[in-house]
């Protein structure tokens, strides 16, 4: 096997190990937590009677320890119990919800990267001006709103004006131009709500790393020998200066389904992070435990991916 | 609405002398939406149901008077008795509780002991049978239920059309209240589930003078929400604020010292009625019209403090007690409901004007019932407890001491108090007492009981505004738990 | 830069200073003025005549509806620098002074603003610099051994990372006693936000070292005889400021809208402290936009605060960098 290869299996199997664990810490959190699923659904008018029955029905009345251990014997199994409030196996309300948020997220990562990281490479590379000044001020704004009200106010803006749906991933009823263009439709507000905030981060990173970039001797060099500036800005700068943004990529990644459930709620795009949250509001404990396993494995992937991203753009830095 | 029971799937009844048998007579022709008849079989199945110790049923405690069963028997397939254990004045009203579940499909279950998990949320709907207007067509977790009209629904209107009008029905779960409310005013949905709260009355406004909407306003609401201390004797042990925590005085001086039209003013902007009573003016034939309201009076609730012993030793603006522990306590709350972390948030301030420190909690839901409906271990809560019906005798669970639903002390083994035990006196026989005014009379007692006692503080209750589609028609909005869905058979669409 | 430097001062000390500048107490609800908008300060009157600053007074119109309309027919007088306030209006029962309105409570926007600005920033600026300190040793520390040391390291931050914090918050919430000071408050937040921002800059911190790591300049303070610590901190590290700077303006109102969500679950502040999260979070309705965007006033703050920091830590990683070349272009057009 090669170096690459030994490396690539290495993180896999980490990246199990934590999916493992962090599926574990979350259940016993969901536990730890005051209040369970049977008295908080049963509701008011049930008789105690009624909700310890309910418990023991749900396998909710046995210890925390004893309930890893059986959740951990049937998870080696791929069985990863059944949502309390759903009442269907785990496994098959997570994948459906997580391709939405993929698609939401891979949505919003592109727009976020085509907007921010050459726009982060213009601001960095004029210093002071109009255009600079501008797109700082932009990226700014959007730092400092909160995604709650930068999605509210997307969300406000498609209402008055009438041209984007404001809610859910597809129309109740067929559309005409089909089912893509319709979902196309429907992705306008929430990718924004999520991939604007996003850009202004990436062109904020972006341009603090071509600004130090190109007072490298490197750069000087390539323009005193004559190439044209812009070919020394956007091929050889821009390479030299990614790696800020693909340090972090990863992250973003990894972090873009739990940080989407303000948007999913808003704009009722049925994804995982509303999931998540309406499991925890309900003290789902096994519904929990997937979605915070799930969570691990978009973080794996998305580190992984920069890692591998960080070595491809400077050999410098590559592992032996 | 008139909230008097009509004949439904039962056509007609009639009682035996003593009120305690009743005949009821079944509509012919009904079935299932499977084509299966109905018949007496399937109510006698449903209380079977009910009542079965394995089942575990919510529906248990509401149908039992007196904490005993009732005695149901078919006669022949569209007859049936019912025979009540005790008198019990509502009558054939306590049936509006219980939804009648088709025998053919449950019996098996219900044998096996399993039909606590027969029914569930992954049975595929064809296999839901029921009585209704609408079946169920499609169910996406967490996302959506989608009903289609029963084209075997027994109903028809009064022209002899079929019911219900609509086609379908889809109820979409929208997490959030400012969402719903912009698709609302958009057009985009045709009614929300609950009403219109008071701080998006401008909002559906506009949609409604654009045309969008309709607004109705139905006056003040049925269910305030409630402030109550732990009332539990004992809960307090140890804790040195024990000798005054649950004195009826504290509770007295704190509904003295709230400045109910303050309240209503700053959490309902202005759209509320000062209450006084788990019963507002909305249940009209059950709220005393003779009731004199608790006038807003912070010197009297200081002077009522001060004669247990409470009053400010030193000048710090905190009442204390004799041995200078400070009148301090801490109230929790539901997070997330505006309602009730606005007005747990003004009556913080009330109550410190008269030196009452009262520290606010706000929780999530779960952890708010598992403090006081589970481990009971809380000082306070505020809180929104619904009453499923306005006759008070089927709310048993509320009034009377040994009751689940007794929030300040839950299925006591017997009263712990005098006063709870005259309110459980009066309301044994505000249940059997067949005579509506003496009804009346006895409930105005046990009201000016709790008024006294005050186990429950009440400060206001909103204005119930419900905005509906304009392209809807035939809708009857009315105070209620599901205010435009109560009456879905001729709810229409004007195309 | 300087005008960063000079926003900075200003918004620190326009918290410092609160309790004078402010006009009112943070939580002094006025009734009868839900949601009003700001009383702004006229020098001109209706017939063209120039007075010292002066305010209307707001008329309810409508209740329900939060309506309100000018009452041009009396003009109230600021005063400045009397009862410890720096100023106020000359009739405070007739016509409080609101520069930036109420919210739903009746409450003083731009005082809350002033004093929201000590809890918010306080805890944002501490948190971020815990996050930056704590995420820049991890992530240099793993940079500079590369190897097992580095991948322990990123493995750690990952689990950090994948947490769900919502979970962590609300299990802690249980075991914490019901009615937390604010000053435990305050400790708490601080934690959980320095803990959560580090990986972001961990990882970065640590792309940029092992970079550097192989650089000749490196290579030459190693045979100089730097020994391990000293070329991380002393030569390495301040190759990341400009990263770490960036990174500060972008944690900075992360924290503060996370100290909004927290307090959700009962990990937050209430009266009489106000923040700018909880601000922010109660702003969250469909009429902000429309009718009330005097409540958006935290998000400006935030906005002005972040330029500031921004404008102010921009130049400051090209002045001092040892042992590497002074830049000789500034730009590239």
């Amino acid at each position: 096997m090669s170096g690459l290869t030994r490396y690539i299996a290495r993180r896999v199997a980490f990246a199990l190990l934590l999916v493992i664990i962090v599926s574990s810490a979350a259940l016993v959190l969901a536990r730890l937590a005051p209040g369970d699923f049977a008295a908080s659904s049963v509701g008011l008018e049930a008789r105690p009677e009624t909700i310890e029955q309910t418990r023991a029905r749900l396998g909710l009345n046995k210890s925390i320890g004893a309930q890893y251990r059986d959740w951990l014997a049937s998870a080696i199994r791929l069985d990863f119990g059944r949502s309390l409030q759903y009442d269907r196996p785990v496994t098959e309300l997570i994948p459906e919800r997580a391709a939405n948020t993929a698609i939401l997220s891979v949505t919003a990562l592109l727009l976020a990267t085509v907007v921010g990281v050459p726009l982060g490479t213009i601001a960095g590379s004029r210093g002071r001006g109009i255009l600079p000044d501008a797109i700082r001020a932009v990226s700014l704004v959007l730092l400092s709103m909160p995604p709650l009200l930068t999605s509210l106010f997307l969300v406000f803006v498609a209402a008055r004006t009438g041209w984007f749906p404001i809610a859910g991933m597809r129309s109740a009823a067929p559309v005409d131009g089909g089912a893509t263009l319709d979902l196309l439709h429907h992705l306008v507000v929430p990718s924004l709500a999520i991939g604007l905030p996003l850009a202004a981060m990436l062109e904020r990173l972006q341009a603090q790393a071509v600004s130090e970039t190109i007072g490298q001797p490197f750069i000087v060099a390539a323009i005193a020998r004559g190439v044209p500036r812009s070919r020394v800005l956007w091929r050889d700068a821009f390479k030299a200066s990614l790696r800020s943004v693909a340090a972090v990529y990863g992250l973003v990644i990894g972090t873009l389904l739990s940080g989407s459930f303000a948007v999913e709620i808003i704009t009722a795009w049925p994804g995982l992070g509303s999931l998540m949250l309406d499991a925890l509001r309900a003290r789902d404990v096994f519904l929990v435990a997937g979605c915070a396993g799930t969570g691990a494995v978009f973080l794996g992937i998305g580190t992984l991916a920069s890692d591998l991203a960080l070595a491809a753009l400077d050999p410098r830095a590559r592992e032996a | 609405m008139t909230l008097d029971v009509e004949p439904w799937l039962a056509e007609s009844w009639s009682a035996d002398a003593d009120g305690r048998r009743f005949t009821i007579k079944l509509r012919q022709g009904v079935t299932f939406s499977d084509g299966h008849p109905f018949t007496a079989d399937d109510v006698v199945f449903t209380f079977r149901a009910a009542y079965d110790e394995r089942t575990a049923s919510a529906l248990h405690d509401s149908m039992l008077v007196a904490g005993k069963p009732l005695d149901v028997a078919a006669v022949d397939p569209h007859t049936l008795t019912l025979t009540f254990p005790s008198a019990f004045a509502p009558g054939v009203r306590i049936l509006d509780n219980l939804p009648i579940f088709p025998k053919h499909k449950l019996e098996p279950m219900l044998q096996a002991g399993t039909l606590a998990k027969a029914w569930g949320l992954s049975t595929p709907p064809a296999e839901i049978v029921g009585l209704g207007p609408f079946v169920l067509k499609e169910y996406a977790p967490g996302q959506r239920i989608v009903l289609d009209r029963n084209p075997r629904y027994w109903r028809k209107a009064a022209d002899g059309g079929a019911l219900p009008y609509l086609d379908r029905l889809t109820l979409e779960v929208i997490r959030d209240q400012n969402a719903e409310l912009l698709r609302l005013t958009s057009g985009q949905i045709d009614f929300t589930y609950t009403e219109v709260p008071p701080e998006s009355y401008a909002s559906v406004k506009r949609a409604a003078a654009d045309g969008i909407v309709r607004l109705f306003d139905l006056g003040v609401s049925m269910d305030p929400d409630s402030f109550w201390f732990n009332l539990k004797p004992g809960a307090f042990d140890g804790d040195p604020r024990a000798a005054w925590l649950q004195k009826d005085e504290l509770r007295r001086a704190i509904s003295m010292a709230v400045d109910r039209r303050r309240f209503s003013d700053t959490v309902f902007f202005g759209a509320g009625e000062p209450v006084y009573l788990p019963v507002t003016p909305a249940n009209k034939k059950w709220y005393p019209s003779d009731l004199a309201p608790i006038a807003h009076d912070p010197a009297g609730a200081k002077a009522l403090l001060a004669s247990i012993g409470l009053t400010d030793r030193n000048g710090d603006g905190t009442l204390e007690d004799a041995h200078g522990q400070p009148v301090r306590f801490t109230l929790i709350t539901q997070a997330g409901r505006p309602r009730l972390e606005r007005g747990a948030a003004v009556v913080k301030d009330e109550l410190a004007k008269i030196g009452i420190a009262m520290d606010v909690a706000t929780l999530d839901p779960a952890a708010v019932i598992d403090a006081f409906f589970v481990k009971k271990k809380y000082e306070a809560v505020y809180f929104h407890a619904a009453f499923s019906d306005t006759d008070p005798a089927t709310t048993p669970d509320f009034w009377f001491s040994s009751g689940g639903q007794h929030f300040w002390n839950m299925s006591q083994p017997k009263p712990a108090t005098d006063w709870e035990k005259q309110i459980d006196e009066l309301m044994a026989r505000q249940i059997a007492t067949p005579d509506e005014r003496e009804r009346k009379r006895l409930f105005a007692e046990v009201l000016r009981v709790f008024s006294a006692h005050q186990p429950v503080i009440y400060f206001a209750a909103p204005r119930v505004y419900v905005a509906v589609a304009s392209r809807v028609t035939n809708v009857t909005p009315a105070v209620y738990v599901t205010p435009v869905l109560w009456d879905p058979d001729t709810i229409a669409i004007r195309h | 830069m300087k005008l960063g430097v000079a926003i900075v001062v200003i918004a620190a000390f326009a918290a410092i200073a609160a309790p004078v500048l402010a006009p009112y107490a943070p939580d002094r609800k006025f009734g009868g003025l839900l949601n009003a908008p700001p009383t702004v300060p006229h020098l001109r009157d209706d017939d063209g005549g120039w007075h010292r600053p002066f305010i209307y007074r707001w008329r309810l119109v409508d209740q329900l509806e939060q309506l309100y309309v000018e009452d041009r027919s009396a003009r109230f007088q600021l005063v400045w620098f009397t009862q410890g306030h720096f100023v106020l209006s000359s009739n405070e029962g007739a016509a409080p002074l609101l520069l930036a309105g109420t919210d739903s409570f009746g409450r003083d926007v731009f005082s809350r603003l002033l004093f929201g600005a000590r809890t918010s920033l306080g805890i944002a600026i501490v948190a971020a610099l815990g996050a930056l300190l704590l995420g820049a040793s991890v992530g240099g520390i793993a940079g500079y051994s590369g190897g097992g040391v580095d991948e322990t390291l990123m493995r750690v931050t990952d689990f950090v990372m994948v947490l769900p914090a919502m979970y962590v918050a609300l299990a802690l919430r249980s075991v914490l006693p019901l009615v937390l000071s604010p000053s435990t408050v305050f400790a708490l937040l601080t934690i959980i936000f320095a803990i959560l921002g580090a990986p972001f800059v961990a990882r970065g911190v640590r792309a940029i070292v092992r970079t550097e790591r192989r650089l000749d300049y490196a290579a030459a303070a190693e045979a100089l005889g730097a020994s391990g610590p000293r070329l991380l901190f002393v030569h390495l590290l301040p190759a990341a400021r400009g990263f770490l700077a960036v990174e500060m303006t972008m944690l900075i109102p992360a924290f503060v809208v996370a100290e909004a969500t927290l307090s959700y679950i009962g990990l937050g502040f209430s009266d009489p402290i106000a923040s700018w999260g909880t601000m922010l979070r109660d702003a969250a309705s469909v009429r902000v936009f429309a009718d009330f965007p005097w409540l958006l006033s935290p998000a400006i703050a935030m906005f002005m605060v972040v330029l500031g920091l921004n404008l102010a830590l921009q130049r400051a990683p090209e002045a001092m960098r040892y042992g590497r070349p002074n830049r000789g272009v500034e730009s590239i057009r």
